[in-house]
């Protein structure tokens, strides 16, 4: 079953094209991700989906089918910042969570424990630090044990503890089989959590799919030798070379995932009459592989 | 409605602000009408011309309905000024959004504020219902229900206060800006309709034109037009320069810009982004 479908979704303010005919859809059980930089509409295409902004064009289902309030009331929403009555307490404003989606207060113990949050339960939501603003917020998407769960920057202010709290909460809801769309600037956060991923950038849609297929990434090997010149020459016959690219006074050699090898390359190199001065396997940095999806 | 309403009561119920101006206005209701019916007691009391204080007696039966209605009216923008903390609230905290993303539709939202604005008028009407019984009965005189219908204009006045306040949160939403406009709007509006009110005397003297107090037609107005002491002696002058009664007019007015009010909030919410 399909949790969420865009299609071709787009929003306009004013002049300013939020989000550009987006279509993508989440299958029941992903963690799916949704990626961009500040300001790539991923905000903006939550909002629509949760009703408080108006689409300018497109159309989304929810549960297959159109939707409705009561969708709503089933899925678990945490979007862009803890939205809490200041002078209620942590339980007190649980209390009105579950008034809105229809279920009982017994849940709000269990919850606040997940967050950690029972020691303040009491406390007026306006004297938590960011953090723990966030973990109630979470605590309160969580509520009635939902099978679908949305997150906006779920680890926005939480201290590095708080993060990987967060995401091993996220990785158990996972395993449980629910569905759970992400949505974050973070492409380590993405990378490390998620199954399926859609990657935003100026309200365009860039690539979505397969975490292992849009996360594809080549096996770099950097060389270089006295004798540069014979070295490109030599290195030109490795086998299953994909490509050579002089970096720094270097040689970067790409080969598919998996299959650079230091030994072969060693050994080809020095039976052309080449002596390596560098050898070294360089894997791709997350953020360059952002960069390249979302830039250039 | 029921649930909506039992989650704006959770949300109000904890709430320091509710609370004060709640029991700011019911006791103020109760002591403002107190000072009224013991200043003229004490006037009665010092006036020694017999016959005096049998004329002049606006707490007796049946005039306790109108002094009642007219002092309380005054009374007026404190719950107009909970309304506008109460849902400027919810956009400052962003719980507007939230409630909407929980399950609400956009519709609940704003109808569940309505009802409230209703809520809160009709209590108001029934706190001036037992104030106008304690200083009637007090007062001596057989119960009576005549000019009851005061007690009416002082309901339609609340909603339309309430009403008001709600449409200038949702428009303005920010809880300072709304209430300074508030109190803007209600000054520039009772200077806007005095200034009617003698064009219109001005109109029927000179060019024989009666259009009523044309004041009165103004959104605020329109209620308090409908409301005023007994023996007002300003209102007692305009009231014989304009002989024609226009009390059925200044109350359409005052229904259709609740009406005009609830449309505008509603239209308001359900077509705007959050």
């Amino acid at each position: 079953m399909t949790i969420l479908s865009v299609d071709k979704l787009a929003k306009n303010y004013g002049a300013i094209k939020a989000l550009k005919e987006v279509s993508f859809s989440v299958p029941k059980g992903a963690v799916f991700g949704i990626l961009g930089p500040n300001g790539s509409g991923k905000t903006t295409l939550l909002g629509i989906v949760m009703s408080i902004l108006k689409a300018s064009g497109g159309t989304y289902k929810l549960f297959n089918e159109e939707p409705t309030d009561e969708h709503r009331k089933k899925i678990g929403t945490l979007l862009e910042t803890p939205n809490f009555y200041h002078y209620l307490s942590a339980v007190q404003n649980l209390k009105i969570t579950a008034a809105i989606k229809g279920r009982g207060e017994e849940d709000i113990e269990r919850v606040l424990q997940m967050v950690n949050l029972l020691q303040r339960k009491n406390s007026a939501f306006s004297t938590y630090s960011l953090g723990m603003k966030q973990r109630l917020a979470i605590a309160a998407a969580l509520l009635g044990n939902p099978d679908v769960l949305v997150f906006d920057e779920p680890t926005n202010g939480l201290d590095p503890v708080g993060i990987a709290e967060i995401r091993t909460l996220i990785k158990e809801l996972a395993q449980q089989g629910k569905t759970i769309i992400m949505a974050s600037h973070l492409l380590d956060e993405v990378e490390k959590v998620c199954s399926h991923v859609a990657i935003l950038k100026q309200g365009n849609l860039v690539a979505s799919g397969h975490v292992d297929e849009i996360f594809v990434h080549d096996d770099i090997v950097e060389i270089s030798a006295s004798d540069m010149i014979g070295l490109q020459s030599a290195a030109n016959n490795l086998p299953g070379l994909l490509k050579i690219s002089p970096i720094d006074g270097k040689l970067q050699l790409f080969f598919p995932m998996g299959t650079a090898n230091l030994e072969q390359i060693n050994s080809h190199c020095f039976s052309n009459g080449i002596v390596l001065n560098h050898l070294q396997v360089k894997r791709k940095s997350l953020e360059s592989k952002f960069f390249e999806l979302t830039n250039s | 409605m029921q649930q909506l309403l039992r989650t704006e009561w959770l949300k109000m119920k904890d709430y320091a602000a509710f609370k004060i101006l709640g029991i700011l206005f019911l006791a103020g209701v109760l002591l403002s009408n107190y000072i009224g019916w013991k200043s003229v007691q004490s006037f009665n009391d010092n006036v020694s011309t017999p016959g005096i204080s049998s004329v002049f007696r606006p707490y007796a039966f049946d005039y306790t309905w109108q002094s009642t209605s007219w002092v309380s009216g005054l009374l007026l923008i404190i719950p107009a000024m909970l309304i506008i903390i109460l849902v400027t609230n919810e956009f400052s905290f962003k719980t507007n959004r939230q409630n909407i993303i929980d399950g609400w539709s956009r519709a609940q939202f704003i109808n569940v504020k309505i009802v409230i604005a209703a809520i809160f008028a009709l209590i108001s009407t029934v706190m001036v219902i037992i104030t106008a019984l304690l200083f009637g009965l007090i007062s001596g005189d057989d119960f009576s229900l005549d000019k009851f219908e005061n007690v009416f204009y002082f309901l339609l006045k609340a909603f339309t206060y309430n009403m008001v306040g709600l449409l200038f949160s949702v428009l303005i939403r920010r809880t300072g800006f709304a209430i300074g406009i508030f109190f803007i709007y209600l000054g520039a509006e009772n200077l806007i309709s005095q200034l009617l009110n003698v064009w219109s005397i001005y109109l029927r003297n000179t060019k024989d034109i009666d259009l009523g107090s044309l004041g009165d037609y103004l959104p605020m107005n329109a209620s308090d037009g409908l409301l005023s002491f007994p023996d007002n002696p300003l209102k007692s002058m305009a009231r014989a320069a304009m002989p024609s009664d226009y009390t059925m007019l200044v109350l359409g007015f005052a229904v259709a810009y609740i009406l005009l009010f609830i449309w505008w909030s509603r239209k308001k919410i359900m077509n705007s982004d959050l």
